[in-house]
């Protein structure tokens, strides 16, 4: 019999795999701050844009949402994620900014110092 | 017997049995914790902290009548911070209570006021803001006065507990929490089976009955009018509880005598009426039990019972009595018999029933019940008000000469006299159906197996061999236990008796409050006002309705006999379904969803 | 291009360097060439991760796998075994240091999580909440599987009891022992809740953990019903929270569909099932006795304890019932053991709690201490202190029912006592920090005020009392304090705390009783000099125009009273019987010839 430990250890890779083949290998990894609080002030309008871009051909990137980490001042927060550096989050991100971060950050792999956290 | 434990209270230790409250224990040693909301028939609410006691080695106080006594523990019940802190309690109820004790009903006999006395309650130190209501007058029976409401919830446990009709609830938050029905219904439209057992649990005066004392007085002396009174076979055995007497005192002689003096023309007693709803009662048990009629037949004396029926138990109309209830039989014959024999105008009549309870008021103004266009009984007084009436009317009812009834409706037998009690209708029925039926007397006339407070009793009796199995519910919640059997397996019984009040009419709404110290219901006064109705039956040489030589009179000269046309004419009515506002049965919530 | 499995983070921090980080590279990729994977599989380095103690660290993702302490001989084995073999190294990975696992996501942002540990967050804002993916990934339902597997329900209560956790709820029951209690009863029929009925004003920890990994709190009533022998359990959450109720419901249908609820959990012998009751926003109803009414479709109303839920609850059965925060640490506890658990805190109060910081501070937001960390780590560390130059006042701790603690408590330790015993309690979570421009008698008004509407209206001290103490508070704030109204107010909250039925009532004088205690000086002010000091009590301000009134005529105009006199260009007088302190003339002065005090 398989024991449920067993159980879980499958189970568990094969959600890795499913992580995975949605993309999580790609260079970048975006979350965007998905709570209710984010979601007040305005994190649907940001998922949106990142979300547009990624329609509109970028690639490499794996995006995901994710709960509020606890910088309520900060919110709308998205972090991005790149194996091996340090993550970069950024604070009060407007549909605005967030299109600059797909140009800068996410297409030319620039920092956008100003806005991290 | 199970082991004592030892307890402390007030630093003297006492052996006592485990497995009680606080307050059960302090009872028993002789100490009163002063309490509101308790009430022992009612479910442990905790809420008005009165009781509360100190417990060595608790943080806060605990309330007596919850918490449970443990080996060693140390108990206080007295210290001067918890006596500050009662005082206190019952001091921030007062300061949102209308201050109008002179003015108000339950003035003397109120139980907030005797605890604020006994608290040494002298100065207000937290007045402010006090909550206002308007009072609601809808009903024809009870009158609901939230501004007096002092939020102890024993209405609330009344009304869902025992009588199960769960039309009282609290609403709303803090401060602005109010007891009303739901949707905050008007008490004449909600389903109030207007029982009044709310009143008789009321601390204060926010639960009262609608009163007719001064529309009574005004009428009693308008000299156009014929004054023709009735009362119930409960009321005499209540009554002097207002007077200050001791419970169980059949006082039928002084009240006969007081009703005279207060200016009645004519003092019936619904006794006799009672007698004539056995003879209509039991003939139609037996027609039904010979037609193959419906069964099991349930009675349909108590008004709040047919309230309760038609609103809850549509259903079962067709399985009960047409016959009116003895009070509104009584109307209907006074209306037209007695007013024929004495050759009155029946407009000129005043029918008037002192009743122990309050739905009679609703009852007295059902518009089935209208005899020739006329209602039977043109006014309902309780017990309370009629005792207030004769001490109003400066008659002294205890020292009073006893007088009789008036006749010709006023004569009763035994059978009559048992009405007043859970169990009696059925027994005085079985005395009458069984001879009626065979043929044969019945030689024990007292039916054990249906006496007694027990919530719901059975008993069985053999007609000419045949099994006629009897069931007797006093109280809405052990009548709802009751008819769910019957809903199951509407063979299990033949006849059933069903009393809206806890211990029947004894219990009814409309009796007297429960006097200093006492509580409101307690067991051992239903049982003594019971048994002044048990001894009064055998004391009674008539014990038998059919015996009654003014009932056959009666039947002589007017009814014929009984279900004449004449009697289904005067002294049977109908039932419909009413539907509780806001409750769509199953089948039209479908339809009204599908056009929507 | 070949597609890489892996990706392997070493991290290139000064202490991993010193112990040979950089041999452990090289060890790393001759390892990798030997087994063809070189190509397969990504090298990076990173910064300091902040696990110094456990290095050097090594990485490997996905599955965030943390290898610590490793040494250049270890990586063969890692390389074989787990990037070949697909099975983790198990005596390598980093085991006590469970919640750091994730830790270094949040990097980067050392100020706000430096003195942060995240326990019950562990995975808040780091995976996906509604993809039960994300949370297997990061061991989830590792800890459920590790209890069926190999603990009897006593084992898993002892392992409780060992972790010395406490209610999160606020009251700091031991967890341990109110599972043994509901274990005990006898029967089979018994529930298991989570309070998810929020409902302080200002914290939104239940709603963030929720909807930031609610997976984690499923875990932990599941784990809970296998413990004490439930088979239903019940999450209670206000309606008001929409979105952490969507994603209990996209978490309850996940897990049913994985076999993690439902029949015969993961292949055992245990069932249980989850079902979400929606609770109306009834501050009371967090009250676990009036929430398990408000689930049996009465009115949210406390009833009088004993007999306690354990042994009559829901239905009259043994209940087991927990704050959202306390289920959430027990997956915790289980997969890493009591006993690391109980390393975390103080003596008496063990692992993290989570507060919602608000008030007067910098960095507002939610965040998660050690028991043990002091009110000013949290206050001036954390939140950054105070914004604008102001001065600290007080820090308010447990909301409606908790006190506000001034200067001199501020190295009072995070734990139940402690907070106790400096006048306050530890509460839900809520802490609010007070500057010098709040006024302590409003705020204690405020908070009774809360009190007083959220009171159910059963128990008379509750209902009655906390009226007639907003009724005192609020004539004090208008300016109509009396000499007495102190004392009175300490009488009727004292009263209040000791009689009243439930823990709510109990407490509502505490924001009072506390302020009195801490700031007396203010009520005295209050009452006999009619005066303000933090100027928020309008009615006792009292304007008055400086000698450097130009005489422009501003304040004139804009006073909707006519209360302001004086003739063009010269000083202007506020006739104060006609003053209704509105403050227009403050507002629209360019001088600051306006003062108020």
């Amino acid at each position: 019999m398989v024991s449920p430990i067993d159980m879980i250890k499958k189970k568990r890779a094969e959600a890795v795999s499913r992580i995975v083949s949605k993309g999580y290998l790609s260079t970048k990894r975006v979350y965007v701050g998905m709570a209710t609080c984010e979601i007040a002030a305005g994190s649907k309008e940001v998922m949106a844009v990142f979300k547009d871009a990624m329609a509109k051909g970028l690639t490499d990137v794996y995006l995901s949402q994710k709960g509020c980490a606890g910088r309520c001042n900060l919110e709308p927060t998205v972090e991005v994620v790149e194996e091996g550096k340090i993550p970069v989050k950024y604070g009060k991100v407007t549909p605005e900014r967030a299109r600059e971060i797909v140009d800068r950050h996410l297409k030319k792999g620039e920092v956008i110092r100003e806005w991290t956290i | 017997m199970s082991k004592t434990i030892t307890i402390t209270i007030n630093h003297k230790e006492y052996q006592v049995e485990p497995n009680q409250t606080i307050m059960q224990a302090a009872d028993k040693l002789g100490f009163h914790i002063p309490r509101l909301c308790y009430h022992p028939k009612l479910s442990i609410e905790g809420a008005c902290r009165v009781c509360i006691v100190e417990v060595e080695g608790m943080r806060t106080y605990v309330a007596s009548c919850a918490y449970p006594v443990s080996d060693g523990m140390k108990i206080h019940t007295n210290t001067q911070a918890l006596r500050k802190a009662r005082r206190d309690i019952i001091e921030l109820i007062l300061d949102n209570h209308p201050q109008d004790c002179h003015t108000c009903e339950r003035d003397g006999n109120c139980e907030l006021q005797r605890l604020a006395a006994s608290m040494g309650i002298r100065a207000r130190h937290f007045e402010g803001q006090r909550k206002r209501y308007e009072k609601d007058l809808s009903s024809d029976a009870v009158i609901r006065d939230p501004e007096k409401c002092i939020l102890c919830g024993r209405c609330v446990r009344m009304c869902s507990e025992i009588q199960q009709v769960h039309n009282l609830t609290q609403a709303h938050r803090g401060f602005h929490t109010v007891v009303m029905p739901a949707y905050d219904m008007p008490m004449g439209e909600s389903v109030c089976t207007t029982c009044g057992q709310c009143i008789n649990v009321c601390p204060t005066a926010a639960f009262v009955e609608k009163n007719y004392t001064q529309e009574l007085f005004e009428k009693l002396n308008d000299p156009d009018l014929v004054k023709v009174v009735q009362f119930a076979p409960s009321v005499r055995a209540a009554i002097g509880e207002a007077f200050g007497l001791e419970a169980g005192l059949n006082m039928e002689g002084p009240l006969v005598a007081a009703l005279r003096k207060l200016g009645f023309d004519y003092v019936f007693d619904t006794q006799f009426s009672a007698d004539l709803t056995i003879m209509e009662e039991a003939s139609e048990f037996l027609e039904r039990v010979q037609s193959g009629g419906t069964l099991p037949m349930i009675t349909s004396c108590s008004s709040a019972w047919m309230k309760c029926l038609e609103q809850f138990y549509p259903d079962l109309i067709d399985n009960v009595s047409t016959c009116k209830s003895p009070m509104s039989m009584h109307g209907a014959i006074t209306k037209t018999y007695f007013a024929q024999k004495k050759k009155l105008d029946p407009k000129k009549i005043l029918s008037v029933a002192v009743m122990c309870c309050t739905a009679k008021k609703y009852e007295a103004a059902r518009p089935e019940l209208l005899v020739d266009g006329m209602r039977g009984v043109d006014l309902v007084v309780t017990t309370r008000e009629a005792a207030w009436m004769i001490k109003s009317a400066g008659i002294d009812l205890v020292n009073i000469e006893p007088e009789e009834p008036d006749h010709p409706l006023g004569l009763s037998s035994g059978a009559g006299a048992i009405f007043g009690t859970t169990g009696g209708v059925m027994e005085a029925a079985i005395r009458t159906a069984y001879e009626l039926y065979t043929g044969e007397t019945l030689v024990d006339i007292e039916v054990a197996s249906v006496r007694g407070l027990k919530g719901i009793k059975e008993g069985t009796l053999m007609m000419d061999g045949k099994e006629i199995r009897v069931a007797v519910a006093h109280g809405l919640g052990n009548a709802f236990g009751l008819l769910d059997l019957v809903r199951r397996d509407p063979e299990k019984y033949h006849f059933i008796e069903i009393m809206g009040c806890p211990g029947g009419c004894v219990g009814g709404g409309g009796q007297p409050y429960a006097q200093i110290n006492a509580i409101p219901l307690d067991d051992e006064v239903l049982q003594k006002r019971a048994q002044a109705l048990y001894d009064l039956d055998k004391a009674k040489t008539i014990r038998r309705s059919h015996d009654n030589p003014d009932i056959q009179k009666l039947y002589k000269e007017f009814l014929q006999s009984p279900l004449s046309p004449v009697s289904h004419k005067y002294l049977h009515t109908h039932y419909q379904a009413k539907r509780p506002v806001g409750i769509i049965p199953k089948k039209e919530r479908k339809q009204s969803g599908a056009a929507q | 291009m070949t597609r890489k499995t892996y990706k392997v983070t070493l991290c290139d921090g000064p202490t991993c360097i010193r112990n040979q980080s950089r041999e452990i590279r090289q060890a790393l990729e001759q390892a990798l060439e030997k087994h063809s994977l070189s190509q397969r599989t990504e090298i990076h380095l990173s910064g300091c991760l902040g696990m110094c103690s456990k290095g050097p660290i090594l990485i490997v993702n996905p599955g965030y796998v943390i290898y610590g302490q490793v040494t250049p001989e270890d990586m063969g084995e890692i390389v074989e075994s787990h990037l070949a073999g697909g099975q983790p190294v198990a005596r390598l990975i980093v085991k006590e240091d469970h919640l750091y696992n994730r830790f270094f996501r949040i990097f980067g942002d050392v100020d706000f999580f430096g003195k942060q540990m995240r326990i019950t967050l562990r995975n808040c804002g780091i995976i996906d909440p509604e993809n039960i993916d994300d949370y297997l990934s990061v061991r989830g339902y590792e800890a459920l599987a590790k209890a069926l597997t190999e603990m009897t329900p006593e084992q898993v209560i002892s392992e409780v009891k060992k972790s010395g956790l406490r209610g999160r709820g606020g009251a700091g029951f031991p967890t341990g022992l109110k599972w043994d209690f509901t274990a005990k009863q006898p029967g089979d029929e018994k529930y298991v809740i989570c309070n998810a009925d929020e409902g302080d004003p200002g914290a939104f920890m239940d709603r963030s953990a929720i909807e930031g990994d609610p997976h984690t709190v499923l875990e932990g009533m599941i784990i809970g019903g296998y413990a004490v022998g439930a088979r239903k359990g019940i999450l209670y959450i206000r309606a008001e929270y929409p979105l952490a109720i969507q994603r209990l419901e996209i978490a309850i249908e996940a897990a049913r569909s994985h076999g993690l609820l439902g029949e015969r959990i993961l292949g055992s012998d245990f069932s249980f099932d989850l079902e979400i009751r929606l609770g109306a926003g009834a501050f009371v109803c967090g009250e676990e006795t009036a929430l398990i009414h408000s689930i049996e479709g009465s009115r949210g109303m406390p009833r009088p304890r004993p007999p306690y839920p354990s042994v009559s609850g829901l239905f009259g059965k043994p209940t087991l019932i927990n704050n959202v925060e306390t289920w959430a640490n027990i997956p915790v506890v289980v997969l890493d053991g009591g006993a690391w658990f109980s390393t975390i805190g103080t003596e008496t109060s063990k692992g993290t709690k989570v507060f919602a910081l608000a008030g007067k501070v910098q960095n507002t937001g939610l965040v998660e201490v050690p028991m043990g960390t002091t009110l000013r780590e949290i206050v001036y560390d954390i939140g950054g202190g105070i914004p604008g130059g102001k001065k600290f006042k007080a820090v308010q701790t447990g909301g409606p029912s908790g006190g506000c603690l001034p200067e001199e408590y501020l190295d009072t330790q995070i734990d139940y006592e402690s907070l106790a015993k400096a006048g306050s309690i530890m509460g839900s979570g809520g802490m609010i920090v007070i500057d010098e421009d709040t006024c302590m008698v409003n705020i204690a008004k405020f908070f009774i005020e809360f009190t007083q509407s959220e009171s159910c209206g059963k128990c008379t001290p509750c209902r009655e009392g906390t009226k007639r103490m907003l009724e005192i508070l609020t004539r004090i704030t208008q300016g109509q304090g009396k000499p007495g109204d102190i004392e009175k107010l300490e009488r009727l909250g004292e009263m209040i705390q000791k009689a009243s039925l439930c823990g709510l009532g109990q407490s509502a004088p505490n924001p009072i009783l506390s302020t009195i205690k801490n700031f007396r000086e203010e009520y005295e002010e209050h009452i006999h000099q009619k005066k303000c000091r933090a100027g928020e009590c309008r009615a006792l301000l009292k304007y008055t125009i400086l000698d450097n009134c130009v005489g422009c005529g501003a304040c004139k105009r804009a006073c909707p009273v006519g209360a302001i006199d004086g003739t063009r260009k010269e000083k202007h007088v506020i006739n104060q019987d006609l003053c209704i302190q509105c403050g227009q003339c403050f507002e629209v002065c360019k001088f600051n010839a306006v003062s108020k005090a």
